[in-house]
């Protein structure tokens, strides 16, 4: 798992995305961080963390990277990260009439 | 394992399992290109919540829900 800035992890993530067009799933992971880098200990409580941060982890086949946002930079990335997923997410269905009759479309094929 | 059909559903049930345990809960996207598939996958290692789509109109509707997520995750508050 490489720990990547939140610029360079885009561009990692766009080149995944290219490479995973022939083949492979691409996750993407997000979950809460406390920002903490060492194991809690067994005894005696951890003071609250002043500030949450959010961590994505990409990965495809065994290729992992990731990121850690932080608060103030919540809205810049949330721009950056959504042109990305919605640049490359393009091998979807557009919006037709067969959407209605989703379910029989695979028979008429 | 529980496979959601609408995504207002899917997307006010992954809220409310989100601030149930913010900790706890993490939000998978799973995009398949070569088969044109997209799953999104929400779960606290009790309860699983799962989408999935081939249709380009829910990638706009995941970025809503992601970012309003993302904001939760990236707070000074606890939930």
């Amino acid at each position: 798992m490489v720990l990547l800035e939140n610029d360079t992890f885009l561009t990692e993530l766009t080149k995944m995305f290219q490479k995973g067009k022939s083949s492979g799933s691409l996750s993407l992971t997000m979950k809460r961080y406390d920002g903490r880098t060492k194991p809690e200990p067994r005894k005696g409580n951890l003071p609250e963390p002043q500030e949450y941060k959010c961590l994505i982890r990409a990965n495809l086949g065994n290729k992992k990277i990731s990121t850690v946002i932080n608060q103030k930079d919540v809205n810049k990335f949330q721009m950056a990260y959504a042109n990305v997923l919605k640049g490359n997410m393009d091998g979807l269905k557009k919006k037709d009439k067969r959407s209605a009759t989703k379910s029989k479309s695979k028979a008429t094929q | 394992m529980t496979y959601l059909t609408s995504w207002e559903e899917f997307a006010k049930a992954a809220e409310r399992l989100y601030l149930n345990d913010p900790q706890k809960c993490r939000f998978v996207t799973k995009y398949r290109h070569c088969d044109g598939k997209l799953n999104v996958k929400v779960t606290d290692d009790h309860v699983c919540l799962q989408y999935r789509t081939e249709h380009a109109q829910d990638v706009k509707k995941l970025e809503k829900l992601t970012n309003q997520l993302m904001r939760h995750m990236a707070s000074k508050e606890k939930s």
